[in-house]
């Protein structure tokens, strides 16, 4: 019953010190929001023992009446309900603004926490787990913050002062009116316990329907191509119906004992036991049958507060997990950071015996050593997974070497702060990232005061410059509002960006200029004005661009199979030439629809013609 | 709602009345066993025992009913939404099989698969689960209402004056918070916006964000949210306490009044301590229904979307259907816009003989994938028509025109299950000649060498174990073993390495061969040797034919072979402009 017990319970959950650390910043609001909270429990009480007060004076047997005492339970009743309502709405409203000035707190600790972990982190999952966890999660620790405490407050006040109050009335009664709430509380919480473990099973099953979902709409297009609507659709359903029979199974014998336990706790079942025992008692002549009015306004009011805490156990737990992994967010490793910058003397970015393995076990890069004198131009090539694109996200640190080190002008890129290596390595990616923000700030991100004419000028190199003076606000239009840019031009705004932030070394994806074929040249164009007289690394996939480049580098399952340049390698005639080859027949190839006899001659259409 | 829901339900809605129904008497024999609380204590403070036991046995009776249909009503209750559940989702799923294609290119997928697995168990969970405190909250304070009349018009008369109220300040409350409600979600709606923002732009972010404000966007989006959330709760609970404040009201006026009135002796004692028990037992499940609001409202949203997507119109199906004759494709006078008003292809025609390659060609938002999409019937066109082999789409029914055409797109879409499933999915039936043939030819028989596990390697989900070119090669293989006598392809085979490439070409040679070609083409090679080339720009066809015909035209095409053959000379070299 009590929250933190079951915050304990689990050991992946967090104890309860934790999780009074985690939500320090508003402890404080949270112990006034619950002083409030008990004062408005009993606050609650007090009404209904006013009005058992006004029925004993209204029913004294002498006349005349005292009215005086009459009018005096009204006002006590009156006033105390003033109280209630004013301590409960506080309460509420300060529990409530903790909670959410709480979520603002640790949205920023997450945040500020996040710009410090390795950038690698992030391209492991994706930003929709981000998403989740700093706003689903922290909202899902709402129960936990807003309600868990006060809840369990009034579950223990109210029935504790009530049934104390009785007791002084009437031992026997008490008993008599306590016995069924007893029984119906047990055989709850045990019940409730059992579903708890059950709680794995149904968030698996859960899991499932939503992936038979997705799968269902997303890959609706290519069944139904293949005229397999119905097998795809069935997959659903099944998905849908083991989730109901795992549901049903792990529900149905819970909900006999929880139905049963309910029914105990029920206000008829407390009228008829209290009214049974006071009959019963007064006929014995053990009390007097006035009794029946403080315990039947009592009474009743006992298991509601209870049932509200047992009701509110589930959404604790989800609290609970979600604290949970709000703390493990937080405890994320972070890049270790240089405080200060070393010196560095020229921009030649060299790799000594790098290795690294994102999982500790598997080696994506073995002893790698390059060197990239300033002002060169170096080509990666390789199938895909033979770690050419991990060296490249090596150098910004989206990730730190295994063993081994990465120096620019001598210095280990681990001892430069961040801003400053940022100042020396920019990078092209494919993926392109631009923010919802106006198109200026897009562009001088990283130079935030950059003059309006240097803007321009990085705009026209990069070939973007007219799109954006065709947009209705020009430079001020906002991306994805008034700005809609296609995925060629969204390249060449973020070519832009790099153009401006002119740093000496440049990693980038040739895949960037062919990602939209319709305007492969203007981002050809605008890639080759990035290049100028920079050190430059570039990932090739079409051979023929790179075939000038000052050295290309082979490899091969991580490690550097050859290296050389175009002339060498193909006069080496090894992996590289035979790459090219290929590369070269690629390049020749066009569909053809008449060639009989060559391949397997499938009856084109006159089997499902006629 | 419930009334949304059982229109939703539809055939199923039985079910859920005859749920609402044991609901609805479990609520009213709650009223009865509080109304017989008046005469119960009447004979107990009247010293009456013989009556009180009558009372009491009375009460203890109405205890055995509704304890019978409430423990039915439980079990019944989760039998009954497991089975709604289960007809939703067949209700929602059969209307999603008739949309046409192109509903699911939009960025909704991912909405209505949600809508259709969580929004379905949460709207079936909150109205089955809902109908115990409404009951509670509405129906058993009538009944009390109604049965202290039996007893004594001139109390129930009291207690009904303060019903409208009630009613009105709960409405108001609802109001309140619902408006509220709105702010509070598009503010939240931002905010998680910028989380996926400052999420996947963070290599930007840190890279050329020096000022180490890299947080800026998103700290005002959480800013925003927390005011907006503060709005909500301050207006909100001030909906909340109008309505505690009249329910209080209510009760303080009874006491009052009864108070004064039995001094004055016009009413008596038992009674008026039984009317006050009553009261107060009153109050506290309409406070409670104060706080169902939020759960009602979340259910409300996701049967709207429901009832939305349930009207979203599917795509007629011809009731006598014809026959394609061959392979070949016609457009006449096809124009065709996806929403009014903005036309994507206007006053459209050509001809697409069997056994040829045509080429679509044109700048991004040309028309072209919609093209090859209205061949598919991904949608019904505005004007004029589309025909393959000689046949309106609209006059084939859906499974003979699909059995007529393969896509070989860019994002390939396989389902999570092995190779082996993914690719006999295109003919389940397929003999084990015909599954090698496509396998070999597609070359997914290089693939399933290097793999440990071979055919029955998991691909993932959407294919997602395997690299672009493999995927790329599966879906060939499944064409090659569907054997549809057109194929509609999409060229932008981007970031392949060359290994790959050369591979997937060759399984595109195996799939082209005998059949007819729409190609969505960006190789000069392809392009080239093409039987036909359509231009198009604006939503039309501009020139139309072979390419030493149309390079010698010196028009558009021409332009853009240019364009073509700059980006094809491009070079890589620092200090060397290619």
């Amino acid at each position: 019953m009590d929250a933190s017990v079951s915050v304990e319970e689990k050991p992946k959950l967090l104890s309860l010190r934790d999780l009074l650390s985690l939500i320090k910043p508003v402890r404080g609001s949270m112990i006034i929001a619950c002083v409030l909270q008990a004062i408005s429990a009993i606050a609650s009480i007090v009404p209904f023992i006013a009005v058992a007060d006004l029925a004993k004076v209204l029913l004294e047997e002498q006349a005349p009446v005292n009215a005086d005492a009459a009018w005096r339970a009204c006002w006590i009743a009156f006033f105390a309900l003033i109280v209630r309502m004013a301590a409960t709405y506080t309460a509420f409203f300060i529990s409530h603004n903790a909670d959410n000035d709480f979520q603002l707190y640790i949205r920023r600790r997450l945040a500020k926490h996040l710009v410090k972990v390795p950038l690698g982190w992030f391209t492991g999952r994706s930003a929709g787990d981000v998403k989740k966890a700093m706003a689903d999660d922290v909202m899902n620790m709402h129960n936990l913050i807003a309600h868990a405490a006060l809840e369990l407050l009034t579950a223990i006040i109210v029935p504790v002062v009530t049934v104390v109050y009785l007791f002084s009335i009437s031992w026997i009664m008490a008993l008599a009116a306590l016995i069924p709430v007893v029984i119906g509380v047990y055989m709850y919480t045990r019940q409730l316990k059992k579903g708890l473990e059950l709680m794995d099973t149904y968030t698996e099953s859960m899991g499932k329907i939503n992936g038979a979902a997705i799968e269902f709409v997303q890959g609706i297009s290519v069944v139904k191509t293949f005229g397999q609507t119905g097998r795809a659709y069935s997959r659903f359903f099944e998905a849908g119906e083991n989730f109901l029979s795992v549901m049903w199974n792990m529900m149905k014998g819970a909900l006999r004992v929880s139905s049963i336990a309910e029914l105990f706790l029920t206000p008829i079942t407390a009228l008829v036991s209290i009214s049974a025992a006071t009959i019963f008692a007064v006929q014995m002549g053990w009390v007097s049958s006035f009794v029946i009015i403080p315990f039947t306004l009592l009474g009743l009011g006992i298991t509601a507060p209870l049932l509200a805490m047992i009701f509110g156990g589930r959404s604790l737990q989800e609290a609970a997990v979600a604290a949970a992994k709000v703390k493990a967010l937080l405890a994320t490793p972070v890049l270790e950071e240089a405080a200060a910058a070393k010196e560095v003397n020229n921009f030649e970015l060299e790799l000594q015996h790098v290795s690294f393995s994102y999982d500790n076990k598997t080696k994506v890069l073995d002893d790698i050593n390059i060197v990239l004198k300033p002002g060169t131009t170096t080509a990666l090539v390789g199938r895909s997974g033979s770690g050419k694109s991990t060296i490249a996200k090596l150098i910004p640190r989206f990730w730190d070497v295994s063993e081994g080190k990465i120096l620019i002008g001598g210095v280990d890129i681990k001892d430069l702060p961040s801003t400053v290596l940022y100042q020396y390595v920019s990078f092209v990616f494919q993926e392109v990232q631009i923010l919802r923000a106006s198109v200026r700030e897009n562009i001088a991100l990283a130079r935030p005061d950059a003059g309006q004419d240097e803007i321009i000028k990085a705009a026209k190199a990069a070939k973007i410059h007219d799109r954006i003076m065709e947009l209705p606000r020009g430079y001020d239009s906002i991306v994805s509002e008034d700005a809609l840019f296609s995925g060629g031009e969204a390249q060449r705004l973020s070519i832009a960006r790099a153009l401006l932030a002119d740093t000496p070394i440049l990693v980038m994806d040739e895949a960037t200029a062919f990602a939209d074929p319709e305007s492969e040249a203007l981002i050809q164009d605008a890639l080759s004005n990035l290049a100028t007289g920079r050190t430059l690394l570039v990932i090739a996939h079409r051979l023929s661009t790179i075939q000038y480049a000052d050295n290309i580098i082979v490899l091969d399952k991580g490690r550097i199979a050859e290296q050389g340049t175009h002339r060498q390698l193909l006069d080496d005639n090894g992996k590289y030439s035979r790459l090219w080859e290929r590369h070269e027949r690629s390049t020749e190839w066009f569909p053809e629809t008449r060639v009989a006899g060559k391949h397997k001659s499938n009856s084109s259409f006159s089997n499902q013609s006629v | 709602m419930f009334r949304k829901i059982l229109r939703i339900l539809d055939t199923g809605a039985h079910k859920l009345r005859s749920l609402i129904f044991v609901h609805f008497l479990c609520g009213v024999l709650q009223g009865i066993a509080f109304a017989v609380l008046v005469p119960l204590l009447r004979s107990i403070l009247g010293g009456n025992l013989q009556n009180a036991w009558r009372w009491m046995l009375t009460e203890l009776a109405i205890l055995v009913v509704y304890s019978a249909l409430s423990y039915w009503a439980k079990l019944a209750g989760l039998r009954i939404s497991t089975d709604l559940c289960s007809l939703l989702w067949r209700r929602l799923g059969d209307h999603i099989s008739i949309l046409p294609l192109g509903w699911f290119s939009g960025g909704q997928v991912g909405q209505v698969a949600k809508l259709t697995s969580d929004g379905v168990l949460n709207v079936m969970g909150v109205s089955t689960n809902l109908l115990k405190p409404l009951m509670d909250a509405f129906v058993t304070p009538s009944v009390v209402v109604i049965t202290i009349a039996l007893f004594d018009w001139k109390l129930a008369l009291a207690v009904a004056a303060t019903v409208p109220f009630i009613t009105a300040a709960y409405f108001i409350a609802e109001r309140i918070t619902h408006r509220f409600d709105d702010q509070w979600y598009a503010a939240s709606v931002n905010m998680s916006g910028r989380i996926v923002e400052f999420a996947q732009a963070q290599p930007v972010l840190r890279a050329f964000n020096r000022t180490d404000n890299s947080v800026q966007l998103l700290d005002s989006a959480l800013l925003q949210s927390r005011n907006a959330t503060k709005k909500s709760l301050s207006m909100g609970s001030l909906g909340q306490i109008l309505f505690l404040i009249v329910i209080q009201a209510a009760f303080t006026i009874v006491l009052f009044v009864g108070t004064y009135r039995a001094l004055g002796s016009s009413i008596d004692a038992p009674e008026l301590i039984a009317l006050l028990i009553l009261v107060t037992r009153f109050a506290q499940p309409l406070t409670d229904a104060g706080g169902l609001g939020v759960a009602a409202r979340v259910a409300r949203n996701l049967l709207g979307r429901m009832e939305k997507l349930m009207a979203t119109p599917g795509l007629p199906e011809t009731t006598s259907p014809g026959k394609v004759l061959n392979a070949s494709i016609e457009f006449k006078n096809v124009s065709f816009g996806y929403d009014a008003g903005r036309t994507v292809l206007q006053d459209v025609s050509f001809k697409v003989q069997p056994n040829t390659v045509t080429a679509l060609v044109g700048a991004s938002g040309s028309g072209k994938t919609t093209i090859t999409r209205l061949i598919g019937r991904f949608w019904d066109v505005n004007a004029g028509t589309v025909s393959v082999g000689g046949c309106d789409v609209r006059e084939l029914s859906g499974r003979d025109l699909m059995a007529q055409v393969s896509f070989v797109f860019q994002d390939v879409y396989l389902f999570t299950g092995t190779i082996e499933e993914n690719i006999r999915m295109a003919k389940p039936n397929a003999t084990k000649e015909e599954f090698e043939y496509a396998i070999r030819a597609a070359r997914v028989d290089e693939i399933i060498e290097r793999l440990p596990e071979g055919l029955a390697t998991q691909v993932g989900e959407g294919g997602g174990s395997l690299s672009g070119g493999e995927r790329q090669r599966v879906s060939i293989a499944r064409a090659i073993l569907k054997d549809a006598p057109v194929i509609l392809l999409d060229e932008a085979t981007a970031a392949l390495d060359a290994e790959n490439e050369a591979l997937v070409q060759e399984a595109l040679s195996a799939l082209s061969a005998n059949r007819t070609l729409v190609i969505v083409a960006h190789r000069l090679q392809t392009i080239m040797a093409a039987d036909q080339i359509l231009v198009l720009g604006n939503g039309k066809i501009l020139e139309n034919g072979r390419h030493q015909d149309l390079l010698a035209k010196g028009g558009r095409y021409a332009d853009f072979w240019r364009e073509k053959e700059r980006a094809k000379g491009w070079r890589v070299k620092a200090n060397n402009i290619g």
